[in-house]
């Protein structure tokens, strides 16, 4: 295993290296920072010196050389907008997102994995009809209705929870309520469609016919065949929410990286983007890695 | 499972927290719309940064009147003279100390000076200091003269846009302002709060807010809800759907011009026929409290109708989509080629329902038989077409932006949006350049004559461009806070105007 | 629906009636999947009628009856559901609407699926390397921030509905690549996948034959709910100014306009919300309905209940 991990570090790596290549030239396809960071009555001198200051008339190979350089160090350059080392800027955000992210796709986790498995056991009866119909209300649902109607009604009417910002534990239940939603509905479908398929083996009718009680026999032997799937399906929307929260983040006004990442993009500020970038993709990068650790894990027969 | 949970915690919430929520000391908390990216003082004119630190942490040497009708006030800077060569004696005020314990002097005047103009950072306050040399010379402690090349009439105005810091300032960018203001930086968490502690040793008159927290919200609903739900005590901007109450909703005109800018230097648009009739097209008065909200103005002007020189003769062109017909087909008749397909670019989130605006005034100009597309981009976009170098690839266009000028005189727009050589300019006439020059080199009754005329001739001979709105803006105030906003409130928030009620 | 009959032909039995007329009865003994099948024939009807019918009436600006409430029944049957904010009735904008919307969904999940499902195959079933390369290439795209991608493509080749089309499905590919990868490996130790081997099956038909159906119910439960997932993500870009803008409407980009006035005229964007979920909803039960009805192991779901139905 630890060669496996091994290997997959050096390839994550290069990977890395490529998306760093990738975002730094693309990027700079789309426009130049000064004249969305200077007013617009900004005089030409000040244009000038502001390019000047920031590198941006050296050729896009040597700024690239810079770059490089100084990331090297451990040095992720200066954010234009912030006035600060990039790095730290994007460490601070990522902390909230990391938080959000696991709280959040734990719950989720745990509910729809019973939710979805019910609903497989008595496919088409009440519970699957209600569960299904619900879930995909919440997995196509526009986020920013849910957000505000939630604070409409749970802040401002009823007054029991904060309407956003960040300062107690109940200020974290709107954003996790609301963010739990999508991934929720979306992961039910996936375990219950999964599950039909594991219920329906010849594996679980064995285990049926020996008798062994129906609740473990689907939350321990179909579960575990159903399990590859799932897991692929909560990797994939685990990354989405490091990737950034944008609307719970906006709304709820909780700092984390995906309004950082939105509005470095739309202001042109390289530096916190490509920062932003390598953090969550060192983060994706770890977690696809402990997912293929966990298929392994699941199923004996994969091998690395 | 999740919902008893929720309810749960609700509960136990509602009966811990609410005291805290519902202050009644005489700390307050504002909501911001925009993230605060740096607390530095010379960037205090960008308005995020200004709204919090602007007379607040950091002080000016003069004060432009907001409130009343004084003009400019003293702030820092007790009393001012045109000296005979054309430069400015400033007569600083005595028994001011800074933040961290300094006294103020000439010294500390001049490194501010000096600070904002080194070439190693960017200082946004050097925007409007542009074609000029600033020099300021320490006379003595308490004096300081400023020589500038050319002469420049109001410089005391333009000094109500420099903010004065310690003589130890390094030049680089600081995260811990210190100033002279009734208020110091007590504490920054960024992307959560900001918190301004009031100081004891303030120079001037103690204000009564004692502490004040500023939170960013991107939101406006959110804004508008927590003012409501007592979280938050002003709001300085929501929009005009949230603003219901008016019990504590407050309209107020926010110095920004909304208008269309021709480029006069294409075909059709060249022909002033063509420009005439887009503005006879547009019905103006339709969008006044439906897109628009009702106490929005119409424009005649660029800068709002406070600014110096204001020509109140000036008329809105009246909507007359026949005429507007009329000319197009004259001009038809003289090989302009009018069918020629224009773009209108406009700026996503630029202004509230920006799109829905603009895909009326499409409309409004296709009936007048005009082929118009349109776009919405994003600020990066934007800014290709706005400013000069214009793209000359993609095809004839015009560009709606908003412009502010809070600052109360007409030379902050002027030259940018009309003289031939201004960056965002779409005309090219000799005789509006020759007024701005003179306009802003006079002084008194001579400069806002100069003024008016040139208003007058942009709007009526040349038709520069289509002038649509002064804007307006709603602030949620709550009811135990004694405070109205003023046009500069999009910049500026002095806590020290912060009273309350009872 | 052309190739099920042929399909499922191996388990026909000679008594039963033709398969059309057996799908139909199982469709009728599904009401839920009657339903949902009735709304994506509305939906379809829409995208092909809807802009040639009531396109003008749609862009029709009111500035008076703006933001009029829904459930009037004085006026017209178009004004149902209200008017947006230029006074333009929002049933014929949703009508109108439906066909970019369906282009930019299907096309985006469509491209994704295949090019994502393919991907994944090759990847679980070619050698380590390849496959390794091929899931570090995912790994690239799923950091990549999808708004910057936006921004790239958009800022360079203008925004149009092909393009959002393309941002969108590269995007979403690693989903249905990670999916059908990890799947793959699975079952290709399965033992039938082995006596296929061991018969000496070639490798293309092995994974299109023999495994593709296998993994194909868990892509289709994916690919329906990421239709959902699309249109809201073409409603963000449109918000942002990179996306589809107007006098272009899709559903997303009148939810996106409709925000602005969320608090106060509800309507302008909950009934385009209201149209995505239902389009979703559908066709989620429809397939869900689809792996039951191709499934020979549980099709007797759905024809006992109509047998005791009819």
């Amino acid at each position: 295993m630890l060669t496996f991990i091994r290997k997959r570090s050096v390839a994550s790596l290069i990977s890395l290296v490529g998306l760093v290549i990738l975002v730094f030239f693309l990027s700079r396809l789309t426009g130049d920072p000064t004249d969305l960071y200077l007013p617009i009555d900004a005089t030409d001198e000040m244009r000038a010196q502001f390019r000047e200051i920031y590198g941006l008339n050296d050729p896009l190979i040597v700024q690239f050389g810079h770059y490089v350089g100084d990331l090297v160090q451990l040095d992720f350059g200066e954010s234009i907008r912030k006035a600060r080392p990039a790095i730290d800027v994007v460490l601070e955000a990522f902390v909230w997102t990391l938080q959000l992210a696991v709280i959040t796709m734990a719950l989720v986790t745990a509910a729809a994995i019973v939710v979805g498995s019910l609903a497989a056991f008595r496919v088409g009866g009440f519970f699957d009809r209600v569960s299904g119909v619900l879930s995909l209300v919440a997995a196509s649902a526009p986020d920013f209705w849910i957000a505000i109607v939630a604070i409409v009604v749970f802040a401002v009417g009823l007054g029991w929870l904060p309407t956003s910002g960040t300062g107690t534990p109940w200020h974290w239940i709107l954003p996790i309520a609301v963010l739990f939603i999508r991934p929720f509905g979306l992961i039910v479908q996936v375990v219950r469609g999964s599950m039909i398929n594991a219920l329906s083996s010849a594996y679980v009718k064995t285990a049926r016919a020996k008798g062994i009680k129906t609740r473990k026999i689907i939350f321990v032997h179909a579960l575990r065949n159903a399990m590859l799937p799932i897991i692929t399906v909560i990797g994939d929307q685990a990354a989405s929410l490091l990737n950034g929260a944008v609307v719970i983040e906006t709304i709820f006004g909780f700092p984390g990286v995906g309004k950082l990442m939105i509005d470095s993009i739309l202001q042109r500020d390289f530096t916190v983007v490509l920062a932003s970038i390598m953090v969550t993709a060192l983060a994706i990068f770890v977690m696809n890695l402990l997912i293929d650790l966990a298929y392994a894990a699941l199923d004996p027969r994969i091998r690395h | 499972m999740f919902g008893k949970a929720i309810t749960g915690g609700a509960l136990l919430l509602a009966t811990s927290l609410t005291p805290v929520w519902a202050q009644d000391n005489k700390a307050v908390t504002i909501v911001l719309n925009e993230e605060v990216d740096v607390l530095e003082p010379c960037m205090a004119t960008r308005s995020n940064i200004g709204r919090v630190i602007l007379g607040n942490v950091n002080e000016t040497l003069t004060e432009l009147d907001v409130r009343g009708d004084q003009g400019l006030m003293p702030r820092l800077a007790e009393s001012w003279e045109q000296m005979e060569d054309g430069s400015w004696r400033f007569h600083l005020r005595q028994g001011v100390t800074f933040s961290d314990g300094s006294t103020f002097d000439a010294q500390d005047v001049k490194h501010s000076f000096d600070r904002v103009f080194d070439p190693t950072i960017t200082c946004e306050a050097a925007r409007y200091f542009g074609g000029m040399t600033v020099a300021a010379n320490v006379v003595d402690d308490q004096t300081i003269d400023f020589v500038v090349d050319p002469v420049q009439p109001i410089l005391p105005l333009l000094l109500s846009l420099v903010t004065i810091v310690p003589a130890e300032t390094p030049i680089e960018f600081v995260r811990d302002p210190v100033g002279t203001g009734p208020y110091a930086v007590t504490e920054w968490s960024p992307g959560q709060q900001i918190v301004l502690t009031r100081r004891d040793d303030y120079w001037g008159e103690a204000p009564e807010v004692t502490q004040a927290t500023y939170v960013v919200r991107t939101d406006p609903a959110v804004r508008a809800a927590m003012v409501e739900a007592g979280e938050a005590d002003i709001a300085p901007t929501i929009s005009q759907d949230d603003a219901t109450n008016t019990a504590t909703d407050i309209p107020y005109l926010n110095s920004e011009t909304v208008y269309l800018r021709l480029d006069a230097s294409q075909a059709p648009v060249n022909d002033v026929r063509v420009r005439r009739a887009i503005n006879m097209a547009i019905d103006r008065e339709a969008f006044i409290g439906t897109l628009v909200p009702q106490d929005a103005l119409l424009a005649t002007a660029i800068y709002p109708p406070t600014t110096q020189g204001w020509n109140p003769d000036v008329q809105v062109p009246a909507y007359d989509p026949e005429g507007a017909k009329a000319l197009l087909e004259e001009a038809r008749a003289d090989g302009v080629p009018v069918d020629t397909p224009i773009t209108i670019f406009a700026r996503t989130a630029n202004f509230p329902n920006v799109t829905e605006v603009m895909e009326a005034i499409q409309q409004m100009l296709q009936e007048a038989g005009f082929t118009v597309e349109l776009q919405m981009v994003e600020v990066a976009e934007h800014e290709v077409y706005y400013s000069k170098p214009y793209p000359t690839d993609r095809g004839v266009y015009i560009i709606a932006a908003m412009h502010d000028n809070r600052m109360g005189d007409p030379s902050f727009s002027a030259y940018f949006k009309y003289h031939s050589e201004g960056r965002q300019s779409g005309i090219s006439d000799p005789h509006v350049d020759d007024l701005i020059t003179r306009a802003s080199a006079a002084t008194g009754e001579e400069r806002n004559k100069l003024w008016s005329e040139l208003q007058a001739y942009v709007h009526d001979e040349v038709v520069a461009d289509v002038l649509l709105f002064h804007m307006v803006g709603f602030a949620r105030v709550a009811e135990r806070i004694d405070w109205t906003p003023t046009i500069a409130t999009n910049s500026q928030l002095q806590l020290s105007e912060i009273g309350f009620k009872e | 629906m052309s190739n099920v009959p042929a399909m499922t032909d191996g388990t026909v039995l000679p008594d039963e009636p033709s398969a059309p007329r057996r799908f139909l009865r199982m469709l009728w003994a599904d009401k839920f999947a009657l339903a949902a099948t009735i709304i994506l024939l509305v939906v379809v009807l829409m995208a092909v009628f809807g802009p040639a019918l009531l396109g003008d009436v749609a862009q029709k600006q009111n500035l008076r009856g703006r933001n009029a409430p829904p459930f009037d029944w004085e006026r017209g049957w178009l004004w149902w559901m209200g008017a947006d904010s230029l006074g333009r009735p929002l049933l014929a904008r949703i009508i109108v609407a439906a066909r970019n919307t369906i282009t930019v969904a299907a096309g985006a999940v469509l491209c994704s699926a295949l090019v994502g499902t393919a991907l994944g195959l090759v990847a679980g079933y070619a050698s380590r390397r390849v496959g390794e390369a091929i899931m570090r290439l995912a790994d690239v795209i799923m950091s990549f921030p999808s708004l910057l991608l936006a921004v790239i493509v958009l800022y360079i080749l203008g925004p149009s509905v092909a393009n959002v089309v393309v941002v969108l499905a590269i995007t979403r590919i690693p989903v249905y690549l990670r999916t059908t990868r990890a799947e793959v490996l699975e079952i290709r130790e399965r033992m039938f996948v082995s006596a296929a081997r061991v018969m000496g099956a070639s490798s293309r038909r092995i994974v299109l034959r023999h495994i593709l159906p296998v993994v194909l119910p868990t892509l289709m439960t994916i690919a329906t709910l990421d239709f959902a997932y699309v249109m809201l993500a073409e409603s963000a870009l449109s918000f942002l100014g990179i996306g589809i803008q107007p006098p272009e409407i899709t559903w997303g980009l009148m939810i996106a306009q409709g925000k602005e006035h969320l608090t106060r005229a509800w309507w302008l964007s909950f009934w385009p919300g209201l149209a995505i979920i239902l389009t979703t909803l559908s066709l989620n039960l429809l397939s869900n309905w689809m792996r039951i009805a191709l499934d020979p192991t549980q099709r007797w779901r759905l024809e006992m209940r109509g047998r005791s139905n009819g």
